[in-house]
């Protein structure tokens, strides 16, 4: 494997030494460039209390191109289907090489306190936390208490 | 002969087919067409050299007039439709909204010390201050980060449109500074031919012939309504206002429900797209090798209608129903799962019909190859001269030309509400099917019809269509809500 980049160490030594709140990320030790990342689930989120596993990895032209996450653990959220997968301006469109891991994380975490149905990826759950917040908003901890909450 | 044609050929100066045996050059449409044919429009079409010196003329003019690199008369040109005249005004006023609109500078004010000192914010290296540059927003980055960045937008496609590397800016790269950094001539390369593509569809004259492979572009100045182009390199027939195949009478936004739907349904109606069935009358299996839907037995001589299997006789042109979808009366008192069938069965008809013409179409295409190579041996044999023949070729064209707009009645038809202004369109598509149909007949045995018989034929079909054009094609008509979905 190629050297790695400058760019990834320096990241990586700062996600370690003064790491996100809330928010672990650690390289995997075959791949430094694959992450295993564990979101905690928001205080006054439907997510409160639940540990979500996410994988991060980041390809051979990072930072010109974003990195590639996905959510592990099931999750009931407007913006995140059922792969996994995470509608995220800055992790399409908007991305910046001068953007960095920790800056993708904080917003993930943020989409967890404020969930946006009007830019939906999952097209049923973004109906019903249109049509009925207060289900939904039941379905997310019911899913979080299943699903995030054992290990 | 009618007097329409009479003119058409003294319009000609007549001494010229003789000498040039160029058929394609002499067909009928050479004649004023604004005033016979609806569908007429102004277009032309060029090669991609011309459309560069076109395109650079504008650059030339805007650069000029504003003191400006071409690089950077170009990323404002595409942001403002190559309107160069709209853009000199502007800028007169105000320059400075000129710069913002097209993202040339930015809209906030720049925040320096994205990259410190000679530190770079991308890739966290240290080099030397020479080594690092700038877009007008003032974010510096070094070198090697810019070459790489412009690498990967270039071979994601991005050309036009390539921004800074700082979070949330949107100022522009123009042309100059990307190829003063990218050194890999295939992406140099890719990278002008994506720009020449992106500036072609952001000129609202312009468009891309859509035929595969091939190179010639429109240009034209009105761009909404079904607007005929035909391409000079591969004949192909383009809406200029939607780039899908032309469509009259249909409108763009129908035309594509339509192809969508038949896209979506296409399993379902696989089925119809047989080339054989069995004779109504003796049930020998016929396949259909010609265009003409009038077909004839040839067990027991039975004329029948390909498309619904009818005795052909009752497809005397004033009671011709076989394009008409009749809907069962009863519709509204059934249950869920009817009306869905029913829905079905209506969108099938129209699909067949639909489909059925296109492959008509090509069949007559093959008819017209073989009909040029008899003509050329009749003419290598002594048997006249191009110019006695040109009629069968002329009603092969014009055959193609009146099935082709058929085709497109029938996505018009599924889509308009029923009542009197379907009634009378289905009529006037009753009677265009019915002589399109009479004419594919007598193409198919041209040499042993009568000329006159023919260009009689001919005359009616091609006035059947105009009309049903005239009353139908939303750019000739004020009132066209009720085709509009
Ligand atoms: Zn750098
Ligand atoms: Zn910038
Ligand atoms: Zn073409
Ligand atoms: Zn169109
Ligand atoms: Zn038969
Ligand atoms: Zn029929």
């Amino acid at each position: 494997m190629a050297a790695l980049p400058r760019r990834i160490i320096k990241e990586t030594q700062r996600l370690m030494q003064e790491p996100v709140p809330g928010i672990s990320a650690v390289p995997s030790e075959s791949n430094a460039r694959y992450f295993h990342v564990i979101v905690t689930g928001p205080e006054d989120s439907p997510f409160e209390g639940g540990l979500f596993k996410l994988e991060l990895f980041l390809p051979e032209d990072y930072p010109m191109s974003a990195p590639k996450v996905r959510f592990i653990t099931k999750i009931y959220h407007p913006n995140i289907d059922r792969l996994g997968r995470i509608c995220l301006d800055i992790l399409k469109d908007k991305w910046s090489p001068a953007l960095q891991i920790r800056t993708v994380l904080l917003s993930i975490q943020a989409l967890l306190s404020a969930p946006n149905p009007d830019d939906p990826l999952a097209n049923d759950v973004a109906e019903l936390w249109k049509v009925n917040e207060s289900e939904a908003i039941r379905n997310a901890k019911d899913w979080t208490r299943r699903y995030a909450m054992d290990n | 002969m009618s007097a329409e044609s009479d003119m058409e050929y003294s319009d000609n100066d007549g001494d010229e087919y003789d000498y040039y045996g160029e058929v394609d050059d002499c067909d009928m449409d050479s004649v004023d067409q604004s005033k016979t044919d609806p569908e007429y429009f102004l277009f032309s079409c060029l090669r991609v050299e011309e459309v560069e010196k076109l395109l650079n003329e504008s650059i030339e003019l805007l650069s000029n007039s504003l003191q400006i690199t071409p690089s950077l008369a170009k990323v404002i040109l595409h942001a403002y439709e190559w309107n160069a005249q709209e853009i000199i005004n502007k800028y007169k006023e105000n320059p400075n909204e000129v710069l913002i609109f097209s993202r040339v500078k930015s809209c906030v004010p720049s925040t320096p010390g994205n990259s410190n000192g000679s530190h770079c914010a991308v890739c966290a290296n240290t080099t030397l201050l020479q080594k690092f540059s700038a877009l007008a927003c003032g974010h510096y980055f070094c070198n090697d980060c810019w070459a790489m960045h412009f690498e990967v937008q270039i071979m994601q496609g991005v050309s036009n449109t390539i921004q800074c590397m700082a979070p949330e800016c949107e100022v522009r790269a123009p042309e100059d500074f990307v190829l003063s950094h990218v050194t890999k001539p295939s992406v140099r390369d890719r990278y002008q031919q994506f720009m020449f593509k992106d500036h072609v569809k952001s000129h609202p004259q312009l468009r891309f012939c859509p035929g595969p492979n091939c190179q010639w572009l429109f240009r034209a100045w009105v761009r909404e309504g079904a607007r005929r182009v035909e391409c000079q390199g591969c004949e192909l027939l383009t809406c200029f206002s939607c780039g899908a195949p032309h469509h009259a009478p249909t409108d763009c936004i129908t035309i594509r429900l339509w192809l969508t739907k038949c896209a979506d349904d296409s399993e379902t109606a696989n089925y119809i797209s047989a080339n054989t069935k069995d004779c109504p009358k003796c049930q020998i299996c016929i396949e259909k090798n010609g265009g003409c839907n009038h077909m004839q037995c040839g067990s027991c001589r039975h004329d029948f209608c390909w498309v619904c299997l009818g005795d052909w006789k009752c497809h005397g042109s004033e009671y011709y129903e076989c394009s008409r979808y009749k809907e069962d009366p009863n519709l509204a008192s059934d249950s869920q799962h009817a009306q869905a069938r029913e829905a079905l069965k209506k969108y099938l008809h129209y699909y067949e019909r639909w489909e059925n013409h296109a492959r008509s179409l090509k069949l007559e295409e093959q008819t017209l190859a073989c009909l040029k190579s008899r003509i050329n041996q009749k003419v290598m044999a002594g048997e006249g001269t191009w110019i006695d023949w040109q009629y069968l070729w002329d009603s092969a064209k014009l055959l193609k030309r009146c099935r082709y707009t058929l085709q497109y009645t029938y996505p018009f038809a599924y889509y308009m509400d029923n009542g009197p202004r379907k009634e009378l369109f289905e009529y006037q598509q009753a009677q265009l099917e019915a002589e399109i149909e009479n004419l594919s007949w007598k193409v198919e045995r041209a040499e042993t019809t009568d000329r006159g018989d023919l260009e009689n034929q001919m005359d009616i079909a091609e006035k059947r269509r105009t009309t049903l054009l005239k009353d139908f094609l939303d750019i000739n008509i004020n009132n066209a809500s009720s085709s509009k979905v």
